[in-house]
């Protein structure tokens, strides 16, 4: 290496490796699914711990797998009225609502060119087995504009393998941009209030920058929006492990 | 406000009630309450006791109680008379009973008549001046007067209303918990009345309860959740259809 006044450069020891602990980061990478972490609002906490203690008492006889918005999943209920008396859907999540017992996820797919979405409650006795046939995040948390995009990005087929995911691999993020129908659409996905950001917009420049007139740039900053729960995650985290593991 | 699932897998939603330190604060007798009844005075919800005067705080020292913050009587027939002082609990109600559940509901203020009433106002265009949400006629050219009980704009809701006929799902013991179906009249914490219910067609339901209540020092030991026959247990496998 040259130095820069002309004497022998001083020893510069290597770099020290950077060893990735895979375990650690296993353990760092904690899923708490969403429905745990109670809505922001007057409610007694007691309320809450006891729908926690019938969630768990569910998780414990039925494994509830962790996924995202953008997995695609294969849902088996029990149905009076079908063949076999089981009805087996396989579908991409595209919205994951409701808190406690009562949470819901929407699964999405085209069957023989007819878009169906179907609505399953997580905690619903009626479901024998969900299993998550490929494990993926998107960049957005709601794909409810799957509806207004070309049906070959919701078609899936329903024979499909499942798509090995390994433990410690980070969570892949699948960042597709989809295409669009022509307008109109079912809601203005260009406005900024969607924010969305897995949607390649084709629409001419004049549009894009007129949506903008909808921006609330204030709301980031709004102080009274704040939801802080990381806190609020921790204990509950804590509280669910040691009852599993009971 | 909570789901329920039964055994077939059919959907029901519940709310959660609980009992927060209510006890039995006085017996009125037959004669003094001058009707056929005699009644027992139940106090709930422990308040501080520094905010009223002395007068108030009797009904509390003669009971041994700290001041509660409602107080609502029940008629009882003579063989279920309590000791004023007892506690009353959760238990004292089981899972498959049905009950009447009172309450002062949500206040809305000065409101119209298209909320109060659901009255359907007038059309939004079509040469409508300025009239839109507005009752139009409030009576007929032959009366020449208003009747009494007209429906007009006024103060909505903060009155007592009771929803009948309600099922109990399931029974809490440790914490004090009323798993009652459907919804109940009031906001999230408000204090609410529960009583058996007046209707008939449940008479027999409401037939073996813990009489004249349920006594925590007694011999009966309870397990820490009661449900009713025909709920889904978490315990339980998914259900299945044969």
């Amino acid at each position: 290496r040259s130095s820069s006044d002309g004497e022998p450069a001083k020893f510069q020891p290597p770099p020290k490796p950077v060893i990735v602990d895979k375990q650690r980061q296993r353990d760092e990478r904690r899923f708490l699914s969403p429905e745990f972490i109670p809505p922001r609002g007057r409610t007694d906490p007691l309320k809450y711990y006891i729908e926690r203690k019938d969630m768990i008492q569910r998780r414990k006889v039925f494994n509830i797998p962790e996924f995202y918005v953008g997995s695609i999943l294969a849902v088996t209920t029990a149905d009076p009225y079908a063949d076999g008396k089981t009805n087996r859907f396989v579908g991409i999540c595209i919205q994951r609502g409701g808190k406690g017992l009562g949470a819901t996820f929407v699964l999405r797919n085209v069957i023989e060119d007819q878009g169906v979405e179907i609505c399953y409650e997580l905690y619903s006795p009626r479901i024998q087995e969900i299993k998550v046939l490929k494990l993926e995040k998107r960049l957005d948390d709601n794909l409810m504009y799957l509806r207004d995009a070309l049906p070959e990005y919701s078609t899936f087929d329903m024979n499909m393998k499942p798509v090995s995911h390994l433990d410690h691999d980070e969570i892949p993020v699948n960042k597709l941009q989809v295409r669009m129908k022509p307008k109109p659409w079912s809601k203005r996905w260009e406005r900024p209030k969607y924010n969305i950001k897995g949607i390649k917009f084709e629409l001419p420049e004049k549009k894009m920058k007129a949506a903008q007139k909808w921006s609330q740039p204030w709301l980031e900053f709004d102080m009274l929006r704040e939801y802080d729960t990381s806190k609020i995650e921790e204990k509950i985290w804590r509280e669910i492990n040691e009852e599993l593991k009971k | 406000m909570m789901p329920i699932w039964t055994k077939s897998g059919k959907k029901h939603a519940v709310t959660l009630l609980k009992v927060q330190d209510c006890h039995v604060l006085r017996y009125i007798s037959k004669e003094e309450s001058d009707g056929k009844k005699a009644k027992l005075l139940v106090g709930g919800k422990n308040v501080s006791p520094f905010s009223k005067p002395e007068a108030a705080m009797e009904i509390f020292k003669e009971a041994g109680v700290p001041r509660k913050q409602k107080v609502t009587s029940f008629n009882v027939t003579d063989d279920a008379i309590i000791k004023p002082g007892t506690p009353l609990y959760a238990a004292h109600f089981r899972p498959g009973q049905f009950v009447d559940v009172t309450a002062k509901t949500i206040g809305k203020g000065f409101q119209g008549v298209m909320k109060r009433w659901g009255f359907k106002g007038q059309p939004a265009s079509h040469g409508q001046t300025k009239t839109h949400r507005r009752p139009g006629a409030i009576s007929t050219n032959k009366a020449a007067k208003v009747y009494r009980g007209k429906k007009m704009p006024g103060k909505m809701g903060n009155i007592y209303r009771t929803s009948f006929g309600l099922k109990v799902w399931r029974i809490n013991t440790k914490h004090n918990i009323i798993y009652v179906n459907g919804s109940v009249p009031g906001h999230t914490n408000c204090l609410v009345k529960v009583k058996d219910t007046k209707l008939r067609n449940y008479k027999e339901c409401n037939k073996n309860p813990p009489f004249p209540t349920f006594f925590a020092d007694g011999d009966e030991k309870l397990p820490e959740d009661l449900y009713d026959e025909e709920i889904f247990q978490f315990t339980d496998p998914s259900v299945t259809y044969a």
